[in-house]
This record gives C-alpha cells, structure tokens and sequence, in this order.
C-alpha cells in the first residue's frame, strides 16, 4: 500500500516536472518566433543568477516574499477560497510596517523593534484580509472577485501615503517614504541575505503543521471538500472561512514586515508590486501543498530574477518574463492533479 | 452648469462603454455557467489587437475584427481548460488574465508612443441636437452606438431565441439540456468565446476609440469590474449599464473635478470606481435572490 502511494507521488513529481519542462519549451517556441535563441536565452537566464554568488543572492532574497505569499494563499486554498488578497495585503503590511517604523518605533532597540514591526504588519495585513473575509461570510461576496479589486485600491492608499504623510523631506520630491532607521532592519545571514529566509521556511513548517495535524486545519479540509456536509457535521463554515482569509493576511503582512525591514528600507508607490500574484501563482503550482510551494516560490523568483537578464542580454522585454509564468502554469493547470482530487 | 453636467455624463458614457462591453461579454459566459476573470486579459488583448492594427493599416473594421479574434482566442483557452480539463476556473481565468497583460505587453511596447486616427465621433443628427444629454449619448464613436444597440440584441438572444434557452439551461443544470438531447459543453464553449469576442470589443473602444493611446495594462482592472458588474446586472444584459455608467461617472468625476481644480488627491478620486464597485457588489450580494445560475454557485460560493 505505501510503496504504490509512493509510486504514485513519484509519479505525480516526474508529471510535474514534466509540465514545467513543456512550458519552457512552448515559451521557446514564442522567442523563435520573436527572432531569439531560446537556447541562448535560457543559458544567460540560467548562467547569471545560478552560477555566482550576488545571482544566488538574489534568488534566495527574492525567494522569501514568494514562499510566504504561496503558503499564505495555500491555507484559504485549503478552506475552500480562492484568494488572490495576498496582493493587497502585502501592500497594506508594508504601509502598516513603515509607518510604525517611522513614526512609532524609531528609537527602539533592534529585536523588540522587529518583533513589533512583525506584529504590527501581520495585523496590517490580517486587517486587510479579514475585511475581504467578512465580505464573503456576512455578505457572500465572491472573494476571488472581492480581492483583485481590493488590490487595486490598496495599491491607491499606498500612493496616497507615500504623496502624503510618509513622504520623506529630504527626497528630492521623489514619491518615496523616508528610509527606516538602521536598527530597524533585519540582521544579515551572510552576504546581502538576511534572516528573512529563515523565518520564512519556518512558517512553512508551522503552516504545514497547523494544516494536517491540527483540529482547525482539520475543519478546513471538510468545509474544503464539501460545505454542507461540513454544516451537518456541526462545524461553522462561516467561522473556518474568516479565520483562513485572516490568517493568509497575516502571513502576507509578514512578508511585507520582511520586505521593507529587509530589503526595501523605504516605501515606494510601486514597492514588490505584483508579488502576490506571483505568489498566488507559486501556490497554485505547487497544488497548494506548503513544502512543495518553498519549491514554486524558488522557481518564480529564479524566473523573476533571471528575467532582467534577458532584458538585458536577449534584448526582450520584462513582460515576457510574465508570459513564460502564465505558460508554466496554465500547463500545470492542463495537468490537473493527477485526475483524483486528494 | 449645463456644459458641466454634458461633459460629465459624456466622460461617463466613454468610458463606461468598455466595461459595458465587458459586462456582456461575462454575462453570456456566466449564464451559461463558467465565471471567466480572464475577461480582463479579453479585453488587453482586445486593446492592444486592435490599437496595432489599426496604426498599421489604418483600418479600423480590421482593428475591430482582430480584436476580437484575440480576445476570443484567449477565451477558448479557457473554456478548453475549464470544460475538458475541469480546471479550477478562478485560478484559470486569472492565470489568463496574466497571461493577456503579458502579451499585450510583449507587443505592445513599439506601440507605446505611436499615435492613430482612431474612431472618430458620429453625431447623430437631430438626436445629438436635444440638450444636455444629445450630446453625450448621441455624439459618439460606433462602438458606443454599437454597445447600445447589443443591450437589447443580447437580451432577446438570451431570452427569446431557442439557442439562449439552452446556453441559460446549461448554466443552470446540465442535466436538462442533455435531456433535450444537446450538448451542455459545446453550449459552454459558445458563450465562453463569445463573451471573450464581445469582452475584446470594450477593450478595442478603450484603444482606439475613447483613449486613442497605447499604455501598457491600460484596461486598469476594467475586465475584473465588468465580471464584479455582472452580479449587480443580476445576470442580465438589459440591466449592464446602470453598472457600467456608474464606473464611469466614477471615472468622469475624476477628469471634471481635476479640470476644475478641485483640491482633493487625485488618488483617492482614482480608488473611487473601486471603492463604488465594491459598495455594489456588496448591495446585490445583501439583497436576495442573487439571481446567479444554478451551475455557477458551486464555483463562485455559497
């Protein structure tokens, strides 16, 4: 019995795989027809970000925002909603982080300061994912629909903050933030890699945890797998779909905590923009299952990374790298998860 | 006063004619019961189709044409992954919506600073005569004369012709429409294509016709508004526009006040149209009966 379940999942990762190779391959077929060596194209993409230390860098730094954003989306997947929010709660994660860290904490110590700012953007984050939450459990709003277009209007409140009340003195005039001070930012593994990939892989074991071994992630397989006998079996639909919209938002502040103490040092009106849906996809990918996500988050960053490089290079613009990441997914889409929904 | 209140409303038809279109577009596809969000990538795909061929050669029957071949295109993707595939069709059509902006990118980056003719306005004569609103409503491109006139086509299609008996059969139980021996799938490729085709049209109007300019990911989130509109439409073309104009008059709000020097942040008068199609979206949501087919509540909630 276990040595067939392991076949299976062998199979599972070799189809899957599989896919992903198929969608390389069509993405090569579309450079050909632009006129660009595909060939040429992927050994660049591969070379500079795979090859060298500031490439490997990269990818991890860029990793983090993508794992956390994936297994963010992966718990409300896994109650039942298709949740794109993470977008927007990223945005208002970060607003609520640089805000705190300019106004608030300035003068605070390096820990507790970032054990604040963690806090502080998880509830930016849950704030903003629990009102698309109450959208949908009060009022049935569709929450795929609720969430793009609370997207849209978070990237607007962020503009408004930056042209408004964070916007720094001494800028130039350019719409940014100020910068946050230096003992707020987050302390540094080696390189420019800070500890940001850390606590990342560990609210993919948390969240992994909570999802098959506790109660509550339980209850969310059921209202998953069908609502109305979830209902007869006495469990509040209503109460599993909130808390799963608020807990997605918590994990996307997060990673914006880790974005702007880590990386950014400042907001700007278009700060890790489209980094959710990025993630959203990440998720998606990897069938929502959290450990096989910290897989999809590095491919998309790998992509998101190495992307620059056929700018550069190949001469193609950013957006195809947009492109290649709609044909691996539609591809793994058109796979479907071996037929039989687990 | 008066010339205030014709610019506004005429602002508002312009650039609620999209959405429009994209109200219809999605309102055949969800009748016959599959959500599209890739509507937005319909109607990239239509913009960017049509402002290309329209700057090189000039012809804007081809550019209406090509559009919609595009959006349609991008339609058929889903409806393949949807229906035989049985994809999740949220997280397919968003994927479509990326892939559209994408390309439209791709392709639309020569394009970035050419300028076209465009489609220009048609004054209909005696009609755009009458005060106030003559000019807004009949001192139009063709594709807002057009969006008029598809408001009573698509509703006698959906509710008076055999083929959209069944197209709204199969979005409310396919059991049904197997029973009278047709194919509830092959109905569902129809509408999904169509409404992409017809989607692709509001983003040709937004190209070529209202903006006559190609910014990348211009449509703004027009696609996934139309399909938030469709609930508020309550699933009927009759009722598209009072959602459409209302996005619009948000959006004309913006140019009037702006024009008129108004001090308030231009960002907050941007998040308006949002902010309105969320409040709608709640309103038809609270009040009952939603009206959505039967086929499409296992998918969209319940």
């Amino acid at each position: 019995m276990s040595r067939l379940k392991n076949n299976k999942s062998l199979m599972q990762a070799l189809s899957w795989i599989g896919m992903i190779i198929i969608a390389f391959i069509i993405f090569g077929i579309f450079l050909l027809m632009q006129g660009a060596n595909p060939l040429e194209a992927y050994k660049n993409m591969f070379e500079s970000t795979l090859t060298n230390q500031i490439g490997i860098s990269k990818l991890i730094l860029k990793s983090v925002p993508f794992i956390l954003l994936a297994v963010a989306t992966s718990i409300s997947t896994r109650a039942g909603l298709v949740n794109v929010g993470v977008e927007g709660q990223l945005m208002i994660g970060m607003l609520f982080t640089i805000t705190a860290a300019n106004f608030l904490f300035t003068s605070l110590p390096t820990v507790l300061g970032l054990i604040l700012l963690a806090i502080v953007g998880m509830l930016g984050g849950a704030l903003y994912g629990g009102v698309a939450g109450l959208f949908r459990v009060k009022a049935n709003m569709n929450e795929t629909i609720t969430t793009v277009v609370m997207n849209y209007i978070s990237y607007f409140i962020v503009s408004l903050a930056v042209y408004g009340y964070l916007r720094d003195p001494e800028g130039f005039n350019w719409p940014m933030s100020t910068q946050i001070s230096d003992s707020l930012t987050l302390p540094k593994l080696f390189g420019t890699v800070n500890i940001g990939i850390i606590i990342a892989l560990l609210v993919v074991a948390l969240v992994w945890y909570f999802i098959n071994k506790t109660k509550t992630g339980f209850k969310m397989k059921v209202v998953c797998g069908n609502p109305n006998a979830a209902k007869n079996a006495g469990i509040n639909v209503n109460k599993v779909r909130f808390f799963a919209m608020v807990a997605t938002g918590a994990i996307a502040g997060l990673a914006g905590m880790i974005e702007i103490c880590g990386v950014e040092g400042r907001l700007r009106t278009t700060t890790c923009q489209d980094y959710g849906y990025l993630g959203f996809l990440a998720a998606w990918m990897a069938w929502n299952n959290p450990v096989l996500s910290v897989a999809t988050a590095v491919i998309i960053s790998f992509l998101s990374v190495s992307g620059n490089v056929l700018e550069f290079k190949n001469n193609l613009p950013a957006s195809s790298t947009q492109i290649l990441m709609s044909i691996v997914l539609l591809a793994i889409m058109w796979r479907g998860k071996g037929r039989k929904e687990s | 006063m008066i010339s205030l209140i014709t610019n506004f409303l005429t602002n508002a038809i312009q650039s609620g004619t999209s959405v429009l279109y994209g109200i219809y577009g999605e309102t055949i596809t969800e009748r016959s019961g599959i959500v599209n969000l890739g509507t937005e990538g319909s109607m990239i795909l239509g913009a960017i189709a049509a402002y290309i061929v329209a700057a090189d050669s000039g012809s804007m029957g081809l550019a209406i044409i090509c559009a919609m071949l595009a959006g349609g295109a991008l339609a058929l993707i889903h409806a393949y992954l949807c229906i035989n595939r049985k994809a999740n069709q949220l997280a397919s059509g968003l994927t479509l919506m990326f892939l559209g902006l994408g390309i439209a990118a791709f392709y639309g980056r020569e394009y970035v600073s050419v300028s076209i003719t465009g489609l220009n306005k048609i004054a209909i004569p005696l009609l755009s005569k009458i005060p106030v609103i003559g000019e807004a409503f009949f001192n139009q491109d063709i594709l807002t004369y057009l969006s008029f006139v598809l408001c009573p086509v698509l509703w006698w299609f959906l509710y008076k012709t055999r083929k959209g008996l069944f197209l709204r059969a199969a979005g409310e139980d396919k059991e049904v429409v197997y029973a009278y021996g047709k194919n509830p799938q092959s109905l569902r490729y129809l509408a999904t294509v169509l409404g992409g085709m017809i989607s692709a049209i509001g983003g040709a109007q937004l190209s070529i016709a209202y903006t006559k300019t190609w910014s990348e990911g211009m449509t703004n989130g027009r696609g996934i508004i139309a399909v938030s509109l469709v609930v508020l439409a309550k699933y009927n073309p009759s009722k598209a526009m009072i959602g459409a104009y209302v996005y619009g008059g948000a959006q004309a709000l913006n140019v009037i006040l702006q024009s008129q020097g108004v001090e308030i942040s231009p960002f907050l008068l941007m998040m308006l149209p949002y902010v309105i199609t969320l409040v709608a979206l709640f309103v038809s949501s609270v009040r009952k009966g939603t009206n959505a087919p039967n086929e499409l509540k296992n998918i969209i909630g319940g």
